[in-house]
């Protein structure tokens, strides 16, 4: 268990080899199952530690302090949006009263899913890739996330994309892709399914919004809308169809 | 002098918020001061934006920043008091390769992965964290650190095996 090339096949995992060593490697790990064995065991950790790494996300305060010691670009900050957030968070809090008190701990996702809902409608700066484009927006999560979905085609529906953005829940990376149809507003969320993945339940009381979710190709899919039931099934239905393996 | 202004700052700089965010909080756990330093650090490199090379790497540079401002901060003196890790070079470097645990690293929960990157030393932690959650190059965390490249290799071989060791043990104890 001591093969000379093992030194180069971690420098080769890190890809931190020339372009002509990086092939000769490759060619050798091949060959080797002991550096084979070696690629595959420091690959899978790198993976473990991306996905443990993410682990905060900044807080909305942040952002706006941040946002407000960059000068030239004048900012409105219109007197609405401290009305708005306030009242926000009095929504978010009824609706995590409401969400969480006699549930069992597998609805959490759901409420958090919720939250993040209403967190991005009231955000200033709703999605942090914005486009309408798909071709945009689906390479701008390639390298944030550990996993790869597809968006699905609009033309031909009243469907609008708005854009992207990269999420925590349940400590968690995924993506939030925020939609639009008539004024309203669609986000469906994606995250790497788990084996040991609980079935989300409902909560047997009405939701104020409406949620679907489902697994597909190895993803758990969500999606949270005040649009009509018909409408938010439409969009899941394109979902589905776009990631079909 | 590069031709950059402000709004270009903003848009190098605004996408770097979460990531040099989330690192400053494996920096200093405490989240006020992780805004605190985060905050510092976007005012430090938009007063210093002219002298930032264009084409040169800007995230590498953020990092830098926040670094070195976190070492200037209570936290990061105490941690320079405090951290002194032998410093075995570039020989260990495969150190951090045992293999048959592979499965057992599948298996690990991201909270037993935060767990076990939160054990280590601070050192360790940041070359850790830099190569694999930020995919920086060996030379940009160097860089980055104001450390020799082997440094920075052999910091990290150690890191992975302290990780590694810390998730088989747990798991292992489960059994
Ligand atoms: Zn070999």
């Amino acid at each position: 268990m001591n093969c000379e090339w093992r030194q180069k096949a971690v420098l080769f995992a890190d890809d931190e080899l020339g372009h002509a060593e990086q092939e000769e490697v490759s060619a050798h790990v091949s060959r080797c199952a002991e550096c084979a064995s070696t690629v595959t065991g420091q690959m899978e950790l790198k993976k473990a530690v991306r996905i443990a790494g993410h682990r905060f996300t900044a807080p909305a305060g942040l952002r706006a302090n941040v946002l407000a010691g960059i000068p030239a670009k004048p900012r409105r900050r219109s007197l609405w949006q401290w009305v708005l957030v306030p009242a926000t968070l009095l929504v978010l809090a009824a609706l995590a009263f409401f969400l969480l008190l006699p549930q069992r701990h597998n609805e959490s996702l759901l409420a958090e899913l919720v939250d993040q809902h209403v967190t991005t409608l009231a955000s200033q700066n709703p999605v942090d890739v914005i486009s309408t484009d798909h071709h945009t927006v689906k390479p701008w999560f390639q390298g944030k996330l550990p996993f790869s979905f597809n968006l699905p085609e609009l033309a031909g529906s009243q469907f609008v994309l708005l854009g992207g953005k990269m999420v925590y829940v349940e400590q968690r990376p995924g993506a939030e892709l925020l939609y639009e149809i008539r004024k309203h507003r669609i986000s469906i969320f994606i995250f790497q399914s788990r084996s040991d993945d609980k079935p989300v339940v409902r909560p047997d009381h009405p939701l104020a919004f409406t949620v679907e979710t489902w697994k597909q190709s190895g993803l758990q899919f969500s999606l949270v809308t005040d649009v009509s039931p018909d409408d938010a099934h439409r969009l899941k239905s394109m979902f589905e169809d776009a990631n079909k393996s | 002098m590069s031709g950059l202004n402000s709004k270009d700052f903003e848009a190098l700089a605004l996408p770097l918020l979460d990531p040099l965010y989330n690192f400053a909080r494996w920096l200093c756990s405490d989240p006020g001061e992780a805004q605190d330093l985060v905050q510092e650090t976007f005012a430090k490199a938009l007063k210093n934006f002219a002298s930032f090379q264009q084409g040169s790497n800007f995230r590498a540079w953020m990092f830098t920043i926040l670094r070195n401002t976190f070492l200037t901060s209570r936290t990061g003196l105490e941690r320079r008091n405090t951290t002194q890790e032998d410093e075995e070079e570039f020989e260990d470097l495969v150190a951090g390769v045992e293999n048959p645990e592979t499965i057992l690293i599948r298996r690990a929960d991201v909270e037993l992965v935060q767990e076990a990157i939160a054990k280590l030393p601070p050192n360790f932690r940041d070359v850790l964290l830099l190569a694999d959650m930020e995919e920086m190059r060996y030379q940009e965390i160097a860089d980055v650190l104001g450390v020799p490249i082997g440094t920075v290799m052999s910091r990290l071989a150690r890191a992975r095996k302290q990780v590694r060791e810390c998730i088989v043990v747990t798991l292992g104890v489960k059994q």
